[in-house]
């Protein structure tokens, strides 16, 4: 009896987990993707515009990550830390994008003369994006050292940040208008190309190198979950891509993000009960039940709080982004 | 020797990302607090110059909080990079409070900013006011969370050893840990300081170039009002977590004064105003001495038993004494200088009825203040030096051995990130410093009025939409 209760905790967690990375991914997805999309604009007031419609929420966005750092490291700390430790070097280079990009959006504002700082703003989301591609290819084949695992992280690598840039893309579709929204449209159909490709090419290699994922889908109640969350992503992106030509303001956003979930949700399916497939289990990492009863009282209560007042202060700013510059 | 390297640059890293992340939080906690004073006058007076303050002062929090939150993504991943065997020993406990961290101060500190900054217009003037106090609860209450896990690392407790981790048994033990009252009041009153004497400060140079005098004369009495009641606080409590520090962590304690040998019973043991530790010979080099005063501060009685650092074993004893030393006599000097400072200016402020005039004329009291702005930083930094130093050779403090804690890294790669962290901090320092120079040549608006917020009709429309 308490084992269940404790299995019950810890997948508990692994779900809560799971959504605050969901959350991160979309919210800093958008962020960073909007950041990658300014190393292709050329003209400053167009990049004034994209920094300005993310301006009041990035800080928000990626403090999900700092959550999710901390509620990693209380409910599973034996992951956190060989994740941490294993992954040192794809880590600290994501930690110098985010701090280039976090510096150089805050700065920007006062600066007179604003180029270098849009080019480290644009650098810096691109590093912390392509780190995290290659942080969640090591993860998904459990650390595995050799040419196939570096294959995977980086066609991992170039799935996140071409995903983030859709997400950007989109997102930017809400914001703007005119020339700015027209080559929003063009870049989501164009990132939307490159991330199906990229997350189909991901899940064919995972079938083949993963022992853990190869076992789950053979169990029929995955497999049939997963093809229902395959026709919701098919469904998703027909619904981006058919927004996007037809001129709809939010449908390609909420396309996007829909892949986005729907693509975690098989990932997690994939991977369950393992935390690093074939490495760590959920139950061998897990913290014991006061602990993890403690941050759910702490952590998960104040969830639909933390998620009201952000979608506040997205409502606060709602709408096409206004700009002018002084 | 690899280990030892890997250990000692961990240590450097760690030392190094926590001195430079330190001096941006301080700030922001007592900055946004006087934006939530300043503000709140204004809604209850009326009066459009807070409301001028409040803007004027917002623009560098921006600049400071920009350091901060960059600064502190690497602490936040630091402990599982580098400190892989800490993390696991103790995550239970001090992740889980990490995690509160991230998800009760600091979401709620980002998830208010941005209407705190950008929303003037946007919002009613009641919300603004709870979007600046969100704010302001938001980075004191992570000072909390973040010093409720430090104090633990000092005084560990409601913890037991389970297959080779650290398991919660109580909670309100570990959270109410002994440390933990003396550890959250005395940083958090660092913090209040801090920004005490930048506003103080910044206020007392405008007014030494008569620039705004009327204005700033405004936010110099606030701040200096703060520091007759904060400075002497802060003494004591400073002076209450020694003896909390002498009764648990002797060691500590010992390196701190240059102590070496325990009193006997029924005599007071002399205290070293200044002195030179010499950790090889286990003795001072030499020291000019106060006898019976040790006792008395650090037990306040005057045969207190103080632990001699002789009388500790030799792997158990922190290093670096003479940095251990002198940093605590720079803090605790910093300390009373800042009593003093707030008293003198008080005294002035009483005889003169603090009239405009009569407080431009006092133009070394006005240096004073401008001198004194970065002698908090000095000062929060010295004490975090006594603090994490003084509680080595131990992590947590008689569990763990720092030397047990770090991830199986190669040091060449510690000492890369440490290098690639050194490089953004010159250049995140260099930068700000650029760009509050910049604000304080520019100055106040004393034209800005309030925008009066008015609901959108078209935007209710897409809100009804959404």
């Amino acid at each position: 009896m308490p084992l269940a209760s404790h299995t019950t905790l810890s997948t508990a967690w692994f779900g809560l987990i799971g959504i605050m990375l969901v959350l991160y991914v979309v919210t800093d997805g958008f962020d960073l993707g909007i950041g990658i999309l300014s190393l292709f604009t050329r003209d400053e007031h167009d990049r004034s515009i994209m920094m300005h419609s993310i301006g009041h929420v990035w800080d928000a966005n990626e403090t999900w990550l700092v959550a999710l750092g901390g509620a990693l490291f209380g409910a599973f700390p034996a992951a956190y830390a060989l994740l941490l430790s294993s992954l040192y070097v794809p880590v600290m280079i994501m930690i110098a994008g985010l701090i280039l990009r976090g510096a150089a959006i805050e700065f920007r504002h006062p600066a007179a003369s604003k180029r270098l700082w849009d080019l480290a703003f644009g650098l810096g989301s691109l590093i912390a994006a392509l780190a995290q591609g290659v942080i969640l290819g090591r993860v998904i084949t459990g650390l595995i050292p050799g040419r196939i695992g570096t294959a995977f992280s980086v066609l991992a690598a170039l799935g996140v940040a071409s995903g983030y840039a859709l997400l950007g893309a989109t997102y930017l579709i809400k914001k703007t208008t005119g020339r700015l929204e027209r080559q929003a449209r063009s870049y989501t159909l164009a990132s939307a190309a490159t991330t199906v490709a990229a997350a189909l090419l991901l899940s064919a290699g995972t079938m083949v190198i993963s022992p853990v994922a190869q076992s789950r889908w053979q169990d029929p109640v995955v497999f049939h979950a997963l093809l229902g969350l395959a026709v919701i992503s098919a469904i998703a992106f027909a619904m981006l891509l058919i927004g996007a030509r037809r001129g709809a303001t939010h449908s390609p956003f909420r396309g996007a993000v829909l892949l986005f979930i729907s693509s975690f949700a098989g990932l997690a399916l994939s991977l369950f009960p393992d935390l690093v497939p074939g490495r760590l289990s959920l139950a061998q990492a897990a913290s014991s039940d006061g602990t993890l009863i403690f941050m759910m009282v702490g952590i998960g209560v104040l969830m639909p709080i933390m998620m009201g007042y952000n979608y506040y202060q997205y409502f606060v700013f709602r709408g096409k982004t206004q700009w002018q510059a002084h | 020797m690899a280990i030892n390297d890997v250990v000692n640059l961990s240590r450097a890293q760690f030392a190094m990302t926590a001195i430079f992340h330190i001096l941006w939080p301080i700030l922001t906690i007592s900055l946004s607090a006087f934006l939530v004073l300043v503000e709140a006058l204004w809604l209850r007076t009326r009066d459009v110059m807070y409301y001028r303050h409040a803007r004027f002062w917002a623009k560098l929090l921006v600049l400071n909080f920009a350091v901060g939150v960059v600064s502190g993504i690497p602490m936040e991943f630091q402990f599982g990079t580098n400190w892989a065997g800490f993390s696991r020993y103790t995550g239970e406990f001090f992740g889980n409070i990490l995690g509160f961290e991230g998800a009760m101060a600091f979401m709620l500190e980002a998830g208010f900013i941005g209407v705190m900054l950008y929303g003037w217009e946007r919002v009613p003037r009641g919300v603004h006011m709870f979007a600046t106090a969100m704010v302001g609860f938001g980075s004191s209450l992570s000072a909390f969370w973040i010093m409720v896990a430090n104090s633990w690392m000092q005084t560990p407790a409601g913890v037991k050893v389970d297959n080779g981790h650290l398991v919660v048994t109580d909670y309100v033990a570990a959270i109410f840990n002994p440390d933990m009252i003396w550890g959250v009041g005395h940083m958090w009153m660092g913090a209040l300081e801090t920004g005490s004497f930048v506003i103080a400060g910044i206020s007392a140079f405008y007014l030494y170039r008569r620039r705004h005098a009327a204005f700033f004369l405004r936010s110099f009495k606030l701040a200096m009002m703060a520091l007759v009641v904060i400075a002497p606080l802060q003494i004591w409590l400073g002076d209450s977590s020694g003896v909390e520090v002498f009764h648990h962590q002797p060691a500590k304690g010992a390196a701190i004064e240059g102590f070496w040998h325990t009193n006997a019973p029924g005599t007071g043991a002399s205290w070293a105003l200044l002195a030179w530790p010499d950790q090889a010979r286990q003795r001072n080099d030499w020291a000019l001495e106060v006898p019976v005063m040790l006792s008395v501060l650090g037990t306040h009685s005057l045969t207190g038993r103080v632990e001699g650092l002789a009388d500790i074993a030799r792997a158990d004893q922190p290093p670096q004494l003479p940095l251990l030393f002198y940093a605590f006599r720079v803090m605790a000097g910093i300390g009373f200088w800042f009593m003093l400072l707030a008293f003198w200016t008080a005294l002035v402020w009483r005889k003169t009825g603090g009239r405009l005039q009569e407080i431009l004329a006092r133009r070394k009291l006005l240096l004073a203040w401008i001198l004194s702005i970065p002698l908090p930083y000095v000062a929060v930094e010295s004490g975090w030096i006594v603090r994490e130093v003084g509680r080595q050779p131990w992590v947590v403090y008689g569990l763990l051995r720092t030397s047990d804690a770090v991830s199986a890294v190669s040091p060449a790669t510690v000492a890369s990130s440490s290098l690639m962290f050194a490089g953004f901090y010159v250049v995140l320092l260099i930068t700000f410093a650029t760009f509050a120079f910049k604000w304080l040549k520019q100055g106040p608006d004393l034209e800005a009025v309030p925008a009066e917020f008015v609901p959108p009709a078209t935007a209710t429309g897409a809100a009804a939409a959404h």
